[in-house]
């Protein structure tokens, strides 16, 4: 009977929270709903560089979406869409790394930190930093990844360069394979919402 | 209490309008995402062989393999004096090539009976999920061996005695990330026996499962059950041929897969494992044997550009 009343309690105060900002979220008027930008062919690509070897893995099929009015993002990466040159590790890396049967996908969402919309209609490469959850192998983190905007007809291109550390998402490397892979993983991606 | 449970299940309710902007883009970038209609399941097993046996895998397209099989000598024959097993020991080489995504094709040595062997294994079917997807994969394995002995009798041969073929149709299925099962029924062909009411054709049905222990370990178990072995051995005389059964471990490490077993199969080509296996298992005719695999990548995939 207690829980009960607590998770009653609690779910009022969550939910009265959540009213309170409701007005805002209706506010939005459904003719700036329909102009996200969206892509499906996102293009992602890793590199992990040891004295021993270069590990280098690509992915087109990654797809992400993007509130401009709001400066909301969202990022999703098939694991299973990275091609390795090596056939070998790319089962590795699916089997025993990322787990893609268990944990299918890497997402990033959240909000570009200063957002301000008019700078959009600009030319010139802006600057910001998407700030959000990081999901990798099922364990999240939260990050801050500068990008680089470039306006291209009404929308525009994302790029960003960052390092992401597989220890950080519970992802192992025995110490057979340590000299082979690094520490830290450079991360390149590209998304093209007017392409 | 109905009016609390009501209570609550109409804020929670009126809060599922609220969930967090940003999950909500997530939701309508999967929304926009068709789930795909066929979905191939990889790494059924983690080599093309479970033991002595084939799994349903292939090398990658453009992949070249060299396997090297080692088996000791079993402990039932002065295994110490024998250094281990070390001193008789048997070994086969092979090396197979996949120029596309369902053939392999390849050659082996095997020091038993000095036994050059040819071998194709094409894939049929491949287990794959989604609304077009299928339950099994299902590969077929074909050998042609030739042993080349010096003929000891004096007696006048023909060449074609030397031959043996075998046959099978690897039928897998991986039933979850840590299970996989293989059926393999399987035809031995022999163009000479040693007494005439011997079967030139032996037909078995292979088992072979692997479950894994973590990451990097399975245990793999495999039995061969014959269905009509033969009764003599290669003096003439009466022989009991056992059916293999092999018990052991993938190791996985960067670049290649170890697997370490037991087994009492001595012979390493399919005909003479399959079908010619004196050893007991009961009797310590057991077998320590090691396969080792290597991949060298001949035509690496094209990355997809930006």
């Amino acid at each position: 009977m207690k829980m009960l009343h607590t998770l009653l309690i609690s779910t009022l105060m969550g939910t009265s929270a959540l009213m309170a900002q409701l007005p805002s979220v209706s506010s939005v008027k459904p003719a700036a709903v329909a102009e996200k930008w969206q892509t499906r062919t996102a293009y992602v690509r890793f590199f992990s560089t040891t004295p021993v070897e270069d590990i280098e893995a690509v992915n087109n099929q990654v797809s992400s979406i993007l509130d401009p009015l709001k400066g909301e993002f969202a990022f999703q990466v098939p694991i299973k869409g990275f091609v390795f040159e090596k056939a070998l590790m790319q089962e590795h890396f699916n089997e025993n790394y990322l787990e893609s049967g268990k944990h299918p996908n890497a997402t990033f969402t959240g909000k570009i930190v200063d957002f301000d919309p008019s700078k959009l209609t600009g030319t010139g490469k802006i600057k910001w930093v998407l700030r959000g959850k990081m999901s990798i192998h099922g364990q999240e983190k939260e990050m801050d990844i500068p990008i680089e905007l470039t306006p291209k007809a009404n929308k525009g291109v994302i790029e960003a360069k960052f390092k992401v550390v597989p220890e950080d998402f519970g992802i192992k490397i025995p110490s057979a394979v340590r000299n082979k892979i690094a520490k830290d993983i450079e991360v390149s991606v590209k998304a093209d919402y007017a392409g | 209490m109905r009016f609390r449970y009501a209570l609550l299940l109409g804020l929670w309710a009126g809060s599922i309008g609220a969930i967090h902007a940003q999950d909500d883009l997530l939701g309508m970038l999967n929304e926009g995402t068709p789930a795909p209609e066929k979905e191939p399941v990889t790494a059924i097993f983690k080599g093309t062989k479970i033991i002595n046996g084939q799994s349903p895998e292939l090398p990658a397209p453009g992949v070249m393999q060299f396997m090297i099989l080692h088996r000791f000598g079993a402990f039932s024959d002065d295994f110490f004096y024998n250094f281990f097993g070390l001193d008789n020991a048997e070994i086969r080489l092979s090396l197979e090539y996949a120029p596309v995504h369902w053939l392999s094709v390849g050659v082996g040595r095997s020091s038993f009976q000095k036994t050059y062997d040819g071998f194709a294994k094409y894939r049929l079917m491949r287990q794959s999920t989604g609304s077009k997807g299928f339950p099994l994969s299902i590969v077929g394995y074909s050998t042609a061996n030739v042993q080349t002995l010096r003929w000891q009798d004096g007696q006048p041969h023909n060449e074609s005695e030397r031959w043996t073929y075998s046959h099978q149709l690897v039928l897998a299925r991986k039933f979850s990330d840590r299970f996989s099962l293989a059926v393999t029924p399987t035809l031995v062909h022999f163009n000479v026996v040693e007494r005439a009411d011997d079967p030139n054709d032996v037909l078995a049905i292979g088992l072979g499962g692997r479950f894994k222990l973590n990451q990097r370990v399975s245990f793999n178990a495999e039995y061969f059950p014959q269905l009509n072995p033969a009764q003599y051995g290669p003096e003439g005389q009466r022989e009991t041929y056992q059916n293999s059964l092999s018990l052991g471990f993938d190791i996985e490490t960067g670049g290649h897969v170890f697997q370490l077993f037991f087994t009492n199969s001595r012979g390493l080509n399919d005909p003479s494992w399959i079908a010619r296996t004196p050893g007991e298992w009961g009797q310590g005719d057991v077998y320590f044997g090691f396969n080792i695999s290597r991949v060298f990548t001949l035509k690496p995939p094209v990355l997809p550009g930006e």
